[in-house]
């Protein structure tokens, strides 16, 4: 039957609909730049999600662990074996991203019979020298949202993802309304958490709603930071090795998230 | 371009650098261009790196390397890097062919960092011992050919066991724990007495030198190699080219600087 046009579109749109539905709970996560570097913030109950890729490439990633899985294995071998052949700095995100992986996420929420990913993926990397940060979102249907920097605009310092656009568009609101990028490391975490609390708040309420009063922000951020674990990583410039990605342990920056 | 499928977690090639590069056909060609040529023998001098050393001291471990290539008995490069730092608490030490030891190096590299990216946590001391024992084995007929021989030593921190460990290797890929010190190379014969007759008879063992004593004993025990071996570059007195000498420990690797070098072997050495 869905060899008939409107049957294919219509068979699309479900499967539209049921990933978002899948992805909907999805915990938020935040990343932006600061002096040093970017750093990638979530807070989580269970399983890990956010990982490094390469030397100056990292992912973090909501859906289906065993999705999130293949591509993050997909994005290392891709990237350690074009490190590998050629060198470091042949290896970019935007290629990763552009050549290697949308094509085959729109190719397998496309094919009907067969099954899609179900997973939202944040990628950065952290520019070299003078070249500005990359923030990539890459969705289950191949298609990219990156930072800018295309027709003279300006590039933001900043990406999202989360399980619901309206989430999403919470959460980059608030991060334009700041100065970035975050003069330091802890100024960077208290942002990225005030960025997730504003992300998971707002995960179940309406698009025209308005944002969350202060009071109920911090009632739930302290409820949230009591509930789940921290988990943070940076990919930091100042690394005397070419791999920059460095894990920040809960209980490194708990204290100083919790004193506000 | 598809993805390829994840391959099964229970596989002994997960997180393996050297399957993935195999299964891309990317695999630095040893075996199979040997066996195109079965009977062919090298048929000119190859370039060469020669004599490096490594011992235990109070320190850590040092490990040392002079700077020359040859080719038979033609200098080709007088500032090769022969101590290569691997991650941040790993050194690999090449004597023998350039070519087939740096291309090793960077498998190497790349299989440590593969596996902690992929599979979540740090590769052990002994599977990157193994590693590099593999990456040998596989270089083995080019061995027999008498092309390609890489004779290493391979130095890291232990975080188990909170020691600095040293071993060396022969081309097959066997691999031995030293106890003190290890030297391959052309001109190891000078360095291994020189090293044996200091921690038998020395002022001290060498496990109970200081820094600034082992660097020392490393600039001397290569300017003995020199003395005898040709390949072995010591130190170059006019071109101020000076051994790299490296220490590792738990705070990761050091590498000694020129100015330092230069001021101790004009006191020390010369």
């Amino acid at each position: 039957m869905i060899e008939e046009p409107y049957r294919w579109v219509e068979a699309i749109a479900n499967r539209r609909e049921y990933i978002e539905h899948q992805l909907a709970t999805g915990s938020p996560i935040a990343a932006l730049s600061y002096g040093d570097g970017i750093l990638l913030f979530t807070l989580g109950r269970e399983r890990q999600k956010l990982f490094e890729i390469y030397d100056r490439i990292g992912m973090g990633g909501i859906g289906h662990p065993g999705d999130i899985e293949r591509l993050r294995m997909a994005a290392i071998e891709l990237t350690s074996t074009e490190g590998f052949a050629r060198s470091a700095h042949d290896v970019s995100l935007r290629r990763l991203a552009n050549y290697s992986l949308s094509p085959s996420l729109k190719a397998a929420f496309e094919q009907v019979y067969g099954a899609p990913y179900l997973s939202r993926m944040l990628f950065v990397e952290l520019g070299r020298g003078d070249a500005p940060n990359s923030f990539l979102r890459l969705d289950y249907d191949g298609s990219i949202r990156t930072n800018g920097g295309v027709l003279g605009q300006a590039y933001e310092e900043f990406g999202v993802i989360s399980g619901t656009t309206n989430s999403a568009g919470k959460m980059e609101d608030h991060l334009r309304a700041q100065k970035l990028p975050a003069a330091t490391l802890d100024g960077a975490l208290a942002t990225a958490l005030d960025t997730w609390v504003i992300g998971h708040l707002t995960l179940t309420s309406d698009s025209h709603d308005d944002l969350p009063s202060p009071e109920e922000l911090a009632k739930h951020r302290a409820e949230q930071l009591a509930a789940a674990s921290i988990e943070a990583a940076v990919l930091e410039r100042s690394s005397r090795l070419p791999a920059t990605w460095r894990a920040l342990k809960d209980a490194e920056i708990r204290p100083m998230l919790e004193k506000r | 371009m598809e993805l390829q499928a994840v391959r099964e977690p229970a596989s002994p090639d997960a997180g393996d650098f050297a399957a993935l590069l195999r299964q891309r056909g990317m695999y630095p060609a040893t075996a199979a261009a040997a066996h195109a040529a079965p009977s062919v023998t090298a048929p000119f001098a190859q370039t060469q790196a020669t004599t490096i050393l490594a011992f235990k001291f109070a320190g850590g471990v040092l490990v040392a390397g002079d700077r020359r290539a040859t080719a038979g008995n033609v200098v080709v490069y007088d500032r090769a890097d022969k101590v290569l730092e691997i991650d941040t608490h790993s050194l690999m030490a090449i004597a023998g062919v350039p070519a087939t030891a740096w291309e090793m190096a960077r498998v190497l590299e790349h299989s440590f960092q593969f596996y902690r990216r992929s599979q979540l946590q740090e590769m052990s001391l002994e599977g990157k011992v193994r590693a590099l024992s593999k990456l040998l084995r596989d270089n083995l007929s080019f061995v027999l050919q008498g092309v390609g021989v890489v004779v290493p030593l391979f130095a890291a921190y232990d975080f188990e066991a909170a020691v600095s460990r040293l071993y060396f290797y022969d081309a097959m890929g066997a691999q031995f724990e030293a106890a003190d010190y290890a030297a391959t190379g052309s001109g190891s014969p000078a360095v291994r007495s020189v090293l044996y007759y200091e921690n038998a008879w020395g002022s001290k063992p060498l496990v109970k030198r200081r820094e600034s004593e082992a660097v020392i004993l490393a600039l001397r025990a290569l300017d003995t190699a020199a003395e005898t071996d040709t390949a072995t570059g010591g130190v170059d007195r006019r071109g101020l080219v000076y051994p790299i000498i490296k220490i590792i420990s738990k705070t990761g690797i050091r590498t000694l600087a020129e100015k330092d070098l230069a001021r101790i072997f004009q006191r020390e050495v010369k």
